[in-house]
């Protein structure tokens, strides 16, 4: 693969034959059954079923929402700092942060149950309980349907517009190989790492925090952001890697791109640590009941077993297994870490939330399962469906061949 | 080798040929050049730029360094002093309880752990690297080639040491030769080091002497005793130009040459009560204790008297006022097992059988003068119990000292089984 790409590979390598067809049919059939079936033993099943079904659902979208806003934080950054290396993979972050619409339909149920009054899902729907205590009552300004439907609303328009705005203008640029889409996409940037620092940070403490009303964390948003970074990059390595097992894309993402998202990787595996143990820290070291009571509940009964799980597979042994520069250009090595990683974050997040609906200790149900293939399904679906529209890499971006040359020191 | 470059300043030594230099114009024919020598087997070379390139490693036969190694080896390092320093610290050497933690408080450690497995593997790595690169080098043969000045700047080079076991004057050359360098260069070095001057040697001995004067004067610091004060280096604020009380000012602003001054007129100096009365006091217009109470006595303020005395008294005191509350017990129980000296039990507030008169004389006002200011090695409590209720207290152990030792007749009827089941006053 040293020699460089003729045309024609060059287009072989970045187009998705005729089995990526299928293939995204058959995972949006899947998940689009995983999804029904769900629903309907949420209807029918036993008492609970519909509480059960909306945390399940609720987490597996913010896993997918997680990894999402990574890609728009990915591209945002790609342009900010004129960055080269990251050409060839910066596609794959576009395709995956083409999931905005699909993640707002998918977030429409949960809207209309809190329009319906249904505090299944967020106690703050219900306006006596609000009332019935002091802290609650003076966060009802913030923490009511309106004003969430509006926040809501906001935080999409802004991801759903930057995610436009980049991809639509790479995509342009595919044809006519205009160097100053580059520069106008670069001009926009420094607005859209603003809009999206406030508008993750805010989507964190509703989505998540807000599961706890009485809770609260100023350094929630980072915590989420650190998840979703790191969800984006295993994601990216898995996504590219699964390309390079059906031929395409190959001598494109080279080990020395592996290298790099392995670095970054390792290095949300620690940022991610080190704003957690900062939260848990401040909390532990201050003792105040109004923010004790969130940890205390994750460390109770078979809670704390999941909360040393995560410490030790989200954070300790990942950092030693990723330490090593030979990890990260070792092709299985580093799709074990990936995929590890990945899960670890669906267990954080589920660790997160799922202790409001089950305070006793940890239940697993099936849906926790079922729904987060049927989300993925759709998800991946309908990924490969915007990938056969175009090319898996910008390959007329200025930069372009500088980071098929890239070499790390 | 005619039209090679000597140098200029030519002193009395000898020169020899310290290897081959040749120069590039940009970043791929050095890259080329470094492969080529490489793959020729050269050990004793080294290629030469103003920035990082990428891929010179692969095109040089680079073996990875140890840097990471021992990095590695510093952040362990500094973890482990980390934990030691705090354990022994904190929880061997002066066991201190902060805000209800345990000793061994893994949380509260992390950051100082953290933060040193950081400090030790940035300082190995930064010494390493100079000791790797054999830095800092105050002479080196290359230099004597003028052009390679410009290493630093806008210039590539590739040189190969005479010492390296495949140099050959005329093969070595051709090799060079045939990757069309810029210019290919002899570089010469001299074949002694020149030698240091003189002073030099001087200098050094009396440094070194000179270090040993700090260290005798802390030596004869540690068995010889002196009056005069210390020495200061830094003076912090031990010396301030200010007088002090009971001095002669030699000021003239004041006519008296007083360093203090008196009260003015018509003010109020902190700690004097204006409005002092036996309410707060616990004295009369002529200086005694009063005996009664200055304020309206009924059931009310016996049961805040209750109430206060059971907060702030009965710790010590006991709830009885006999003088063995919770904090007395845990001291004798200290003291019974050698771990605590010098207890003093706080007083029996209702007298003993022996003794049934002792503070049972004292006057209303000497008791609320107690409780105000503290007595012994007792605090006071004015500062945090407001006067109305410090004489509820005062009424309240009346109660408790006339309950102690109550006539039997003086027992209202409809507690007299409960009063004899109790155990015998003054246990």
């Amino acid at each position: 693969m040293a020699h460089a790409l003729t045309a024609d590979e060059l287009r072989q390598q970045t187009t998705l034959g005729e089995d990526a067809s299928s293939w995204s049919n058959r995972l949006l059939g899947i998940g689009l059954l995983l999804l029904l079936g769900s629903a309907a033993y949420a209807f029918a099943g036993p008492e609970g079923s519909w509480r059960q079904f909306q945390f399940s659902y609720h987490i597996a979208f913010c896993f997918f929402l997680s990894m999402t806003l990574g890609a728009l934080w990915f591209v945002t950054i790609h342009h900010l700092v004129g960055a080269k290396w990251s050409t060839t993979v910066r596609r794959v972050a576009e395709l995956t942060m083409g999931s905005f619409p699909l993640l707002l339909v998918l977030f429409l149920p949960t809207l209309f149950s809190v329009l319906k009054g249904d505090d299944g899902l967020f106690l703050w729907v219900s306006h006596e309980k609000m009332e019935s205590s002091h802290l609650l009552h003076g966060k009802i300004a913030f923490l009511n349907p309106t004003f969430f439907i509006v926040r809501v609303a906001i935080y999409f328009a802004v991801w759903i517009g930057f995610a436009r705005f980049f991809a639509s203008n790479s995509r342009a640029q595919d044809l006519n190989g205009d160097v100053m889409l580059t520069a106008k996409m670069r001009k926009l940037a420094p607005l859209a790492i603003i809009l999206f620092a406030l508008t993750t940070t805010f989507a964190a403490f509703d989505f998540l925090m807000a599961l706890e009303p009485e809770w609260f964390s100023t350094i929630f948003g980072v915590y989420f952001f650190a998840g979703c970074a790191l969800s984006f990059f295993c994601s990216t390595i898995v996504i590219t890697m699964l390309a390079q097992e059906k031929g395409r894309l190959q001598g494109i993402v080279t080990a020395e791109h592996y290298h790099d998202l392995g670095k970054w990787t390792f290095a949300f595996v620690f940022f991610w640590g080190y704003i957690a143990f900062s939260q848990f820290m401040l909390i532990w070291y201050a003792n105040l009941p109004e923010e004790t009571f969130w940890f205390r509940d994750r460390f109770e009964g078979s809670w704390i077993s999941i909360a040393v799980f995560i410490l030790l597979g989200h954070l300790l042994i990942p950092f030693g297994g990723l330490v090593s520069r030979h990890v990260k250009r070792n092709r299985a090595a580093l799709a074990f870490w990936a995929v590890t990683l990945l899960l670890m974050h669906w267990v954080d997040l589920y660790w997160i939330a799922m202790p409001v609906l089950h305070e006793k200790g940890v239940e697993f149900h099936m849906f926790d399962v079922s729904l987060l293939l049927g989300i993925g399904g759709v998800f991946a679906g309908l990924w490969l469906k915007r990938a056969q529209g175009g090319l898996l890499a910008p390959v007329k971006d200025p930069y372009f061949e500088a980071s098929l040359r890239f070499k790390n020191m | 080798m005619n039209h090679d470059a000597t140098p200029s300043n030519t002193r009395s030594h000898d020169w020899k040929v310290h290897g081959y230099v040749a120069e590039y114009a940009d970043v791929d024919s050095l890259i080329h050049a470094c492969e080529k020598v490489r793959d020729a087997g050269y050990t004793k070379w080294d290629a030469h730029s103003p920035f990082p390139v990428h891929g010179i490693d692969d095109a040089m036969g680079i073996k990875p360094t140890i840097l990471p190694w021992i990095v590695l080896g510093g952040g362990i390092t500094g973890l482990l002093t980390a934990i030691a320093l705090q354990w022994w610290t904190n929880a061997i050497d002066y066991p201190f309880m902060i805000s209800g933690k345990p000793m061994l408080s893994v949380p509260a450690w992390i950051p100082v752990c953290f933060e040193l497995t950081v400090l030790l593997s940035a300082i190995s790595a930064f010494l390493s690297v100079l000791v790797l690169n054999v830095l800092p080098t105050l002479y080196h043969p290359l230099f004597n080639v003028e052009r390679f000045k410009r290493a630093t700047d806008d210039k590539f080079f590739v040189s190969i040491e005479a010492a390296d076991p495949l140099f050959h004057e005329t093969n070595t050359k051709s090799l060079l030769a045939s990757t069309h360098p810029a210019a290919l260069e002899t570089c010469m070095d001299e074949t002694k080091s020149a030698k240091l001057p003189v002073a030099f040697h001087y200098v050094g001995v009396l440094a070194t002497l000179l270090t040993f004067i700090p260290l005798a004067l802390i030596y004869k610091a540690r068995f010889t005793k002196s009056d005069a004060p210390r020495v200061h280096l830094v003076w912090d604020m031990d010396w301030q130009p200010k007088y002090k009380t009971q001095k002669q000012a030699k000021f003239t602003g004041f006519a008296d040459h007083r360093t203090m001054r008196q009260q003015v007129a018509g003010t109020v100096a902190w700690g004097d009560d204006p409005d002092a009365s036996p309410l707060t006091t616990g004295k009369d217009a002529a200086g005694n204790w009063i005996s009664n109470f200055p304020l309206q006595v009924d059931a009310q303020m016996m049961a805040r008297g209750e109430e206060r005395f059971g907060i702030y008294c009965a710790p010590c005191h006991g709830l009885d006022g006999a003088g063995l509350g919770a904090v007395a017990k845990r001291a004798e129980l200290l003291l019974a097992s050698n771990k605590a000296a010098g207890w003093t039990r706080p007083a029996s507030l209702v007298g003993t059988l022996e003794d049934a008169r002792l503070r049972r004389d004292t006057p209303n006002g000497e008791l609320f003068n107690t409780i105000t200011n503290g007595k012994n090695t007792m605090q006071g409590y004015g500062g945090q119990i407001p006067a109305k209720d410090r004489w509820a207290i005062v009424l309240y152990v009346r109660a408790l000292q006339r309950a102690k030792f109550l006539p039997d007749a003086e027992v209202p009827p409809e507690l007299k089984d409960k009063v004899a089941a109790l155990p015998p006053a003054g246990k």
